[in-house]
């Protein structure tokens, strides 16, 4: 049912920070046009999944293969040109503050321009109409020169959505986006994100801390406990057993509910 | 414009606002100043010292290691270390009561009618001292007690002991008072109040601050050398005037220790504190919040736990009292009979000032303050550049062994920049260039380059990493990311420091102008040493006015940019 190659795929991997293993021994394949979550509790890993995919992060063992390249065997020029088809997103925005929104939007551009043309543009802004188009769709297009730290939370959060649609990725990672919003936002930011991935079928990968906009937005739900994957379904399959077991403390409920 | 036709979107914003003002103003200074330098005009060159500079550089390769001179150069260093040890003790203990008394809260606390005369009237007489560089301090003591230990000391204490009691004033001010107050309201003197409450909240901050002015005054101590005060600034200038290179080069080296040992050992004992970067106390007072809240239980509890801390307090106790001893000073001629008569002959000599030599001044200060600019100038660019290859990287952004060598190595051409001093690099121009103020310029810019590049290599490796990262991940090349990512964020900082250093090096202005660099510095040194008290009056009058225009200028910036 699935098109032959997948944009993301894990294989074996495990991830080590110091003494902490991160994530243990994972298989994963994502396809094009997904819409997936990734639930579990804090530590469970799923920032590091998300660094993985997009290139941040070196696993330990294992091979990291996107868009059917991998990973750790590209040279930086390489690696970048495979970045430039990951949109990222994160839950602290992580955006330039000092900036005007024009610019952090237009840094979506950046895998493409030139130095030059990068460095004009932060003196006089070029390719504006693109940049407004973006803040348009995310509803914030009064914005377009405004400083980014006088924005509100929600509305930095549409900007750096903004600099993913000026991207235009082949998929977009969002590492827990909605964590740091109320709950009126954060309903938006995901409709959001969620209409955007099925208008454009672009691949969409987002990290949630609480199940509910799992199940409702997204086709495929893959569950982290403590570095390892508890299970991988399509949403219609996980049952509120499976979600019980992910939120539990005691590390050997894998084995009882994976049934591996 | 292109968006007109939608009314949603806004217009791009004039491009007439402080920033392009200030940018403008910024090149037309720095044209005028290559004119008033007449960079443009060529025959800069004195091609005859190329000769003179093989010989100097050449002589690297082969320093003066007999033990003879090694324990001169022993000699010398201590001597340095005791005069910088000595003027930040002085200095602290003037901050510390000079910052009381100049601090609103003090007078609030005094009455609470809010009588603030004093306060005023307090911090009007710090700021004399503060505006006149150590080296004229230095030079003027010099007619009064000679040549004595004393001088040095006291040239540092003076200037170094105003601008500690402003920023401790400062940072006093700006403390959280609510725990004093409440202290206050019970019937506690103001005295015990502070000791209670503001001393100690505010104390990491004033101990970082007392750390960055021991850097200075081993710098300064250094400097002081060339007016004849002795220690390793006194041996270089000697050596290089006599042409013996090879000593020079150890005594160099010796210089460099001292002046790396210092900064490391300070940031390694910050960090054990926990402190916040001390030049961000003078220029910017954004960071004291944080540092604050971080020690909201007992500021002094670290002080009993860290074997660095202990070690090092046990050490400064044991170099203080071994400075004292060392440096000999002859500290009861500050009031012997004749040291007051010699001051107030200089004061009948002063009065009235001579203002015959006006219009001569004007061109001095035109001189000096294109010094100061092009200075500054090429140091703040030079130190972005720089910073950026001798921060540390982070853990994850792609760290090779050659970039961890170029790392090291520009740290090392930092600390060589800063470590010696600008009397010494102008007069090692000056083996190839004519006087003038171009030689002048380039000593503070090399020696405000170390500086500033240590200060931005640090606000960088502190930047918040994940908005870089961000770049990063969307396939941003590395210039890219300093572009969008790494300039923006510090953007802000740098010209802040760069403008502190404006500050800094229009008073410079004069040393390097006691080595024939030109400006209001030359006229001043002259005016000293031919006691011309009169003339040197009418000088410092201009000189002062000068700085306070700059120092206004630098703050106008600064309230307009943030």
């Amino acid at each position: 049912m699935y098109p032959p190659a997948p944009i993301f795929e894990l294989k074996n991997v495990t991830k080590q920070f110091g003494n902490f293993q991160s994530l243990t021994d994972i298989n994963l394949q994502i396809y094009p046009g997904e819409r997936v979550a990734l639930v579990g509790s804090s530590g469970a890993g799923k920032s590091t999944l998300i660094g993985l995919l997009n290139g941040t992060l070196q696993p330990t063992q294992g091979e990291v293969w996107v868009l059917s390249r991998n990973m750790a065997r590209l040279r930086p020029k390489q690696v970048r040109q495979v970045q430039r088809q990951i949109g990222t997103i994160y839950q602290q925005f992580h955006l330039v503050n000092d900036l005007r929104v024009i610019h952090n939007v237009n840094a979506g551009h950046l895998g493409h321009w030139s130095f030059f043309k990068a460095a004009i543009s932060l003196l006089y802004p070029l390719e504006v109409e693109i940049a407004a188009k973006a803040l348009m769709q995310v509803g914030i297009p009064e914005k377009l020169y405004e400083r980014t730290d006088r924005l509100s939370g929600g509305q930095q959060q549409r900007v750096a959505i903004a600099r993913v649609l000026v991207q235009d990725p082949a998929a977009i990672l969002a590492d827990e986006p909605i964590s740091n919003l109320d709950p009126e936002r954060s309903r938006e930011i995901m409709n959001l994100l969620c209409q955007l991935s099925q208008e454009s079928g672009k691949t969409l990968i987002t990290s949630l801390h609480a199940f509910e906009y799992a199940r409702r937005h997204f086709q495929r739900i893959i569950g982290l406990q403590q570095g390892r994957i508890l299970f991988d379904a399509p949403t219609e399959e996980v049952s509120s057993v499976m979600v019980d077991g992910l939120y539990k403390i005691n590390p050997h409920t894998y084995r009882e509910i994976g049934g591996k | 414009m292109t968006n007109n036709y939608n009314p949603k979107f806004p217009n791009r914003p004039s491009l007439l606002n402080w920033r392009t003002l200030w940018g403008l103003l910024f090149v037309v200074s720095v044209v005028w100043s290559l004119q008033v330098g007449r960079v443009f005009q060529g025959d800069l060159v004195n091609t005859g010292g190329w000769n003179l500079v093989f010989r100097f550089l050449v002589a690297v390769l082969s320093p003066d290691l007999s033990p003879e001179f090694l324990l001169l150069t022993l000699d010398a260093t201590f001597k340095t270390l005791a005069y910088a040890v000595c003027g930040t003790f002085f200095s602290i203990i003037i901050g510390l009561v000079g910052g009381v008394l100049s601090s609103l809260v003090w007078w609030k606390s005094v009455s609470f009618t809010g009588f603030q005369a004093p306060w005023l009237v307090v911090r009007a007489i710090l700021t004399i001292p503060r505006a006149i560089h150590e080296l004229i301090w230095g030079l003027f003591f010099v007619n009064i007690f000679g040549l004595d230990p004393l001088v040095a000391v006291l040239a540092i204490t003076i200037p170094f002991g105003a601008i500690t009691a402003k920023v401790f004033s400062e940072i006093l001010d700006e403390t959280p008072h609510q725990p004093l107050l409440a202290i206050l309201n019970s019937g506690v003197s103001p005295l015990n109040a502070f000791a209670y409450s503001l001393i100690p909240q505010a104390f990491p901050n004033l101990l970082s601050y007392g750390f960055y002015r021991f850097e200075c005054s081993i710098r300064s101590a250094a400097a002081l050398g060339i007016i004849g005060a002795g220690g390793l600034g006194d041996q270089i200038f000697l050596s290089l005037q006599s042409l013996r290179y090879e000593q020079m080069w150890t005594l160099m080296f010796a210089l460099l220790l001292l002046s790396g040992g210092t900064d490391f050992f300070s940031a390694l004992l910050r960090q054990h504190l926990g402190i916040p970067s001390r030049l961000d106390l003078n220029v910017l007072n954004i960071e004291q919040q944080n540092s604050l809240d971080r020690k909201e239980h007992s500021p002094y509890h670290f002080l009993h736990r860290d074997l660095v801390v202990n070690l090092s307090l046990l050490g400064a106790i044991f170099l203080l009292i071994f400075s004292f001893w060392y440096v000999k000073a002859d500290f009861t001629k500050l009031w012997s009979p004749r040291t007051a008569q010699l001051l107030s002959r200089v004061f009948q000599d002063a009065f009235p000032p001579d203002g015959s030599q006006l219009s001569q001044m004007f061109t001095l200060s035109t001189q000096t303050l294109a010094m100061s600019i092009l200075a500054s100038t090429s140091a703040g660019l030079g130190g972005i550049l720089l910073s950026l290859i001798a921060a540390r990287k982070s853990e994850g952004s792609g760290e090779t062994p050659e970039s961890k060598i170029q790392t090291v190595l520009t740290r090392f051409l930092l600390l060589f920049a800063r470590a010696i001093p600008e009397p010494i690099w102008a007069l090692i121009f000056l083996f190839v260039l004519f006087p003038g103020i171009l030689p002048g310029a380039i000593a503070l810019g090399l020696h405000n380059l170390g500086i500033l590049g240590r200060l931005m290599a640090e606000v960088i490796e502190n930047l918040d990493q994940r908005p870089l990262l961000s770049l990063k991940a969307l396939g941003a090349s590395h210039s890219q990311v300093f572009l969008y990512g790494v300039l923006p964020l510090t953007l802000k900082r740098f010209l802040a420091y760069i403008l502190y250093r404006w500050e800094v090096c229009i008073r410079a202005t004069v040393i390097v102008g006691l080595v024939g660099a030109g400006g209001l510095g030359r006229l001043l040194t002259e005016e000293l040493s031919s006691f011309d008290y009169k003339g040197l009056l009418t000088t410092l009058i201009v000189f002062i006015g000068l700085t306070f225009i700059v120092d206004m200028i630098s703050a106008l910036v600064r309230r307009t940019l943030s």
